[in-house]
C-alpha cells in the first residue's frame, strides 16, 4: 500500500467524504467487474457498487491495515455481490431455460450472423457462469478478470490457497462441461477459433 | 494423453495462472513441447478466460460511473442527516469542557453566587408568621381596640368612650 492511499484511507476513515471519492475513482470499475461477474446483471452489478461504497464509508475504521486495502475492498464486493446473487436467485438467467436449451430472441435473429453468433456465444457464457456457484464464480473473475494471485485470492475470499485452487478448478472444468457442445473449444477441435453450433442444446 | 499428463496436469492449471515455482515450471514446459494434448488444454483454459473477461470489461466500458457516485453521496448525506433532538444535543453536548476540567471553578462560581442570591432574597422579605392584629370597633357608645398578640397569645382591649362633644364659646 503506498503512501498515497495510506493517507487517503486515513482521511477516509476520519468521515473525510473528498477521500471516499479519491477511493471511488481509484476502484469503481473494478468494484463493477467483480459485481457484473458474480450477478451479471447491470442495473444488479451498479446496486452493488453503490451499496459496496456506502458500506465502505460506515466500516472503513475497522480496516487496520493488515491485508491490502484492495483485498479487503474485493472481499466486501465479493460478499454482497454473492448476498445478490443468493437473493435474486434465477431472475436474471436470461433466454437459456432451465432445461439449458438455447431459444435466441427476436432481436437476435434481425442481426447479421457475426454478431448473432458473438451474442449468442456472450449468452452461452452468461449462462455457464450463472450455473456455476457463486464462489466459484467469484473465484473465476478475481483471477481471470482482475487477474489476483492465489495469495490475494485466499485474503479477498477469506479462505486457504487450496480452496481458492479447488474453487478455480471446479469452476473451470464445470464451464468447460457446460459449453463443450455448444462452442468447440481447442481441446476438441485444436487450432480452430471458437464456433457456435447453433441449435443444438447442450448435453449437461 | 500421453501417461505422463496425468502428472504434469496438476501442475497445467496453476501454470496457467502463474503459480508454479521454477522447477514446476521447467517440467511443465518441457512437457508442453512434444504433448499436443496438453497443449490444447492450455489453449481451452486461455480462450475460456477471453470468453469471461471481454464482456465483464464491455460491460464496465458502457457505464456512466459519475451519476453512481452522485448517487452515493446523497445516500451518505441522507443517513447522516440529523433529526432536530440529535441537533440540539450536540449544541448542548458539554461532555469537551468536562474533559478539560474547567467546569470546576465553573461550578464553585455557580454555587457562591447561588448562595448570596438566597440570603439576600430571604432577608428582603419580612415574616409575618408572628404578626400581631389590630381591631377597631366603633359603636354609638363606646369604641373598642382589640390588640391579639399573636406569639404571647395574650388579647388586650381598650374600650373608650364617645368622647364629649365640645361646647363651642357662644
Amino acid at each position: 500500500m503506498d503512501h498515497e492511499e495510506t493517507e487517503m484511507i486515513s482521511r477516509c476513515q476520519q468521515g473525510d467524504q473528498e477521500a471516499l471519492k479519491e477511493i471511488f475513482d481509484k476502484y469503481h470499475k473494478k468494484v463493477y467487474r467483480i459485481a457484473y461477474g458474480v450477478v451479471r446483471h447491470r442495473e444488479e452489478a451498479l446496486d452493488i457498487v453503490q451499496e459496496v461504497f456506502i458500506k465502505l464509508f460506515h466500516s472503513i475504521k475497522n480496516f487496520k491495515g493488515k491485508s491490502h486495502f484492495y483485498t479487503y475492498l474485493y472481499r466486501m464486493v465479493m460478499n454482497t455481490a454473492i448476498d445478490h446473487a443468493r437473493k435474486t436467485g434465477k431472475q436474471f438467467i436470461s433466454s437459456l431455460d432451465e432445461e439449458g436449451s438455447f431459444e435466441p430472441s427476436d432481436e437476435l435473429e434481425k442481426g447479421p450472423e457475426r454478431i448473432l453468433l458473438q451474442k449468442e456465444l456472450e449468452e452461452k457464457v452468461k449462462w455457464a457462469m450463472e450455473k456455476l456457484p457463486a464462489e466459484q464464480r467469484a473465484a473465476l473473475i478475481f483471477r481471470d478478470v482482475e487477474g489476483l494471485s492465489y495469495q490475494e485470492m485466499a485474503e479477498a475470499m477469506g479462505c486457504s490457497i487450496g480452496t481458492v485452487m479447488s474453487r478455480l478448478h471446479y469452476g473451470r472444468k464445470r464451464i468447460q462441461e457446460l459449453l463443450k457442445d455448444y462452442v468447440e473449444l481447442p481441446s476438441q477441435s485444436r487450432g480452430t477459433p471458437n464456433v457456435l453450433k447453433r441449435g443444438e442444446p447442450p448435453k449437461l | 494423453m500421453k501417461d505422463s499428463c496425468s502428472s504434469i496436469s496438476k501442475h497445467l492449471e496453476k501454470y496457467f495462472d502463474q503459480e508454479v515455482t521454477d522447477k514446476e515450471r521447467l517440467l511443465v514446459e518441457g512437457h508442453l513441447q512434444d504433448c499436443l494434448a496438453c497443449q490444447d488444454a492450455l489453449k481451452s483454459m486461455e480462450e475460456l478466460r477471453t470468453l469471461i473477461k471481454v464482456p465483464v470489461e464491455e460491460a464496465a466500458q458502457k457505464e456512466d460511473f459519475p451519476w453512481v457516485w452522485q448517487k452515493i453521496e446523497r445516500e451518505i448525506r441522507l443517513k447522516e442527516k440529523q433529526t432536530w433532538w440529535q441537533f440540539l444535543r450536540s449544541w448542548l453536548d458539554l461532555s469537551p469542557l468536562f474533559k478539560k476540567k474547567v467546569w470546576i471553578p465553573a461550578a464553585a462560581t455557580i454555587m457562591v453566587l447561588l448562595f448570596i442570591t438566597t440570603q439576600i432574597y430571604f432577608k428582603k422579605i419580612p415574616s409575618y408568621s408572628g404578626a400581631s392584629v389590630v381591631e377597631y370597633v366603633e359603636s354609638e357608645t363606646n369604641n373598642v381596640m382589640v390588640y391579639d398578640l399573636e406569639k404571647a397569645r395574650v388579647t388586650v382591649i381598650w374600650l373608650f368612650e364617645e368622647p364629649e362633644e365640645e361646647v363651642s364659646p357662644s
